[in-house]
């Protein structure tokens, strides 16, 4: 799998926000993208996953193992997609909640999923709980899981780690790092953050000028 | 012991004229339900579960309704460009009173109504069809403006929850998420918002079923009447000079709300255990249907449609005094019915002075609780006012009835008064605490650095900042005077006559064009009023 994004640009309006780039990302890296406040980087992985709203416009191509998204709808892009907040479902219990992007499938098999899910996050035996119960770390972990069960083609990280203490902060950031890479899923991580970025990874600015610079 | 004082005086005027007249209500029609001899003549009464059966059926049925077509249009709308006309549409069809809306659409549908007369022209009908459209047995016409009233309501409600910064956040990130999960906007409705936006509507919904159920004066315009619902058997009852037929009418409104009361015990029982069961089902695996918007746009276009043609036939038939079937328009124009209503114009008066009393003693007590009241004490106050609001209107009103008996209230303005209150504080109450309490504190530590006195603060600063929302409680108070009808009835005996009640006259068998013009008084006060409200609101800004 290879994500690739060509002469992507963004505007407000009229006016330029990111001039056009290309990158390309590869199977299992993570490229971060970094800029500052109102630079157009949550925007762009709208963008990207394709739900960027008016008055943000882009253009170029989105280019997923050579198909290009740009005129299929969000929902059929199979784009994953972490946030600041967990935003897990709170009126759905974690199993739930990691079956939300699942195929239909038999009982039991939807069952084995949750369950070999819930392990490798090291949440065993939380399938019932209701994700208010939940401390913010196993948030974290049941809405990677929840995203990664649905089987993204590739990853939209948006500032995921930003709202974690330090100490959480650095056990996240390497656990979600090391499932993305283990699945193969080309990742762009957007952060304010150097030390979000992963240790020998490529990492993009956004320039006052709205140019992406190699950092 | 300051505080509590402060407290226990912000209370005083509130319990004296809200909290008393609602509880001796209460009290007085539990103690009416003593009566054993009205229970049994109830219970022997032909018509009694048939009619319960009627009522149940078409509130549930209306209320069911309602919120499939309420959320259908707003899932299909919500982020739309016809978003925003949709919010502001629905607040405009708000004020029009489901009694002259039920006359409006009553004359759009009966045989000889509009609907068949357009019809008519077309395929040729000399005579009026035999169609069974309004007092229809199975009370589908009720159900009709009940629906039709009650989905612009159920919108403006969600559409106010949407408008919530916290909430429309939260959702926004659980559209995302969701559509990234490969659903489409129809199943992340279904599975995602609507099972958090319902919990939040349960007062409401409760609201409409219980009015729905036991609706009086709609019923009576529009609703069947072989067998009526409970709450016309019980109406007739009330107002029947026998005492007997008093007590069996205090026994059936008992017995309405109970059944009521049971069956939304019941269903929250039974929510319990099919609910987790139905989550189940929602999260059986992604969905990429889209959501219906051109369905949406077109149901939206048709509630315009006939709220406008509603209003247009009240304007036409309160002027045409000939109109003959199958006559489009109405062969003779007169402004009689207008210069009728112009020499005696009673009706009018009382409305205006009761619904302008009523509101301003409903928003002195409100300000006056939440100024002197501790917060922690709104969810006390809350349940009362919800009380006040669900509870079937020919409770309260019959207990109130029987308790003013005692004080001599009954037939006087003063008692209607303390009628109309009862239920227009629980609604500007309700208004007005969210604003109200949200108003930042920190505002009043600048006024008084600015040797701003209290008085001075809350007049010149937080009465004034909180004007759009003072406004809008104002005109939802004047809206909900107006159209009480029920409790006009009961309390002023005969001797005060108000615009609704003197349209349900009407209704049952008099001038028409003289119906239609209270029909349009009914809905052109609570209009002003909001019209008001929107400027008056808007100029403080």
């Amino acid at each position: 799998m290879t994500l690739l994004l060509e002469n992507i640009s963004l505007t407000i309006g009229d006016v330029l926000l990111i001039k056009s780039f290309t990158i390309t990302i590869e199977a299992g890296e993570i490229v971060t993208l970094m800029g500052p406040s109102g630079s157009g980087k949550s925007s762009l992985l709208a963008y990207i996953a394709g739900d960027l709203t008016h008055p943000m416009y882009g253009n170029g191509h989105v280019m997923l193992d050579g198909v290009d998204l740009i005129y299929v709808p969000a929902e059929r892009r199979q784009v994953g997609r972490l946030f600041q907040d967990d935003l897990l479902f709170p009126h759905l219990t974690v199993g739930e909640n990691l079956l939300f992007g699942v195929g239909r499938g038999s009982l039991k098999k939807r069952q084995y999923l949750v369950t070999e899910a819930l392990a490798s996050a090291q949440l065993d035996g939380l399938e019932d709980r209701m994700p208010d119960t939940l401390s913010n770390g196993q948030k974290s972990r049941v809405a990677l899981f929840r995203a990664l069960m649905a089987k993204p083609q590739a990853m939209l990280l948006d500032e995921p780690f930003s709202k974690l203490d330090a100490e959480l902060r650095h056990t996240i950031r390497n656990y979600v790092f090391a499932h993305l890479r283990e699945r193969n899923i080309p990742t762009l991580l957007v952060t304010h953050d150097r030390e979000d970025a992963p240790a020998g990874g490529r990492i993009f600015r956004i320039n006052s000028k709205g140019e992406l610079l190699l950092a | 012991m300051k505080k509590f004082l402060n407290s226990f005086a912000g209370f005083l005027p509130l319990g004296v004229l809200w909290l008393s007249p609602l509880l001796a209500g209460l009290l007085a029609v539990l103690y009416g339900a003593l009566d054993g001899e009205a229970w049994l003549t109830l219970f022997e009464h032909p018509q009694l579960w048939p009619a319960l059966f009627l009522s149940i059926g078409t509130g549930t049925l209306s209320l069911v309704i309602s919120a499939l077509l309420a959320f259908w249009i707003v899932a299909g709308l919500y982020g739309g460009r016809l978003w925003a006309d949709c919010s502001s549409l629905v607040g405009g069809f708000l004020s029009l009173p489901h009694l002259a809306f039920a006359i409006g659409l009553g004359f759009m549908i009966t045989p000889s109504g509009f609907v068949a007369r357009v019809i008519g022209s077309l395929a040729g009908w000399a005579v009026p069809p035999q169609w069974v459209t309004t007092q229809d047995p199975y009370g589908l016409s009720l159900v009709s403006v009940l629906v039709l009233k009650e989905v612009p309501f159920l919108i403006w409600l969600i559409s106010a929850l949407l408008a919530r910064p916290d909430i429309s956040q939260t959702l926004k990130g659980h559209f995302r998420v969701s559509q990234s999960l490969g659903h489409g906007g129809a199943s992340t409705w279904l599975r995602v918002f609507i099972p958090q936006i319902l919990p939040r509507l349960k007062w409401p919904l409760l609201i409409v079923w219980f009015y729905g159920a036991s609706v009086v004066d709609v019923a009576l315009a529009i609703g069947p009447t072989q067998p009526p619902p409970l709450s016309i058997i019980i109406w007739s009852d009330l107002n029947n000079a026998d005492p007997a037929f008093n007590a069996r009418g205090t026994a059936g409104a008992l017995f309405l709300t109970a059944a009521l009361v049971a069956l939304a015990l019941a269903w929250i029982a039974l929510k319990k255990i099919f609910l987790p069961s139905i989550w189940k089902f929602f999260t059986s695996g992604p969905s990429r249907r889209r959501t219906p918007t051109m369905t949406s746009g077109l149901l939206l276009l048709f509630f315009c449609a006939v709220y406008a043609m509603v209003f247009v036939i009240l304007c036409v038939m309160s002027i045409g005094t000939l109109w003959p079937y199958p006559n489009l328009f109405p062969t003779e124009v007169r402004w009689t019915a207008w210069q009728q209503f112009a020499m005696s114009p009673a009706p009018l008066v009382n409305s205006l002075s009761l619904a302008l009393a009523s509101t301003l003693a409903a928003l002195g007590l409100a300000v006056f609780w939440l100024e002197t009241v501790p917060e922690k004490l709104d969810a006390a106050l809350l349940v009362f006012a919800i009380m006040a609001i669900a509870l079937p209107s020919l409770l309260i009103a019959d207990g109130q009835y029987l308790a003013f008996l005692r004080f001599g209230l009954n037939g006087t303005w003063p008692g209607v008064f303390l009628a109309h209150l009862t239920q227009v504080f629980a609604y500007v109450f309700i208004v007005l605490k969210g604003p109200y309490r949200a108003f930042d504190p920190r505002y009043r530590a600048v006024s008084l650095g600015l040797n701003a006195d209290n008085y001075r603060f809350l007049w010149v600063v937080k009465l004034a900042m909180l004007k759009p929302a003072l406004a809008a409680a104002a005109a939802v108070g004047v809206g909900v005077s107006i159209a009480q009808y029920v409790p006009t009835q009961l309390i002023a005996s005969g001797r005060l006559t108000t615009l609704p009640i003197e349209a349900v006259t009407l209704a049952s068998g008099g001038s028409r064009p003289l119906m239609a013009v209270f029909a349009l008084l009914l809905a052109v006060v609570p209009a002003l009023a909001f019209l008001a409200a929107a400027r008056f609101g808007r100029k403080s800004l």
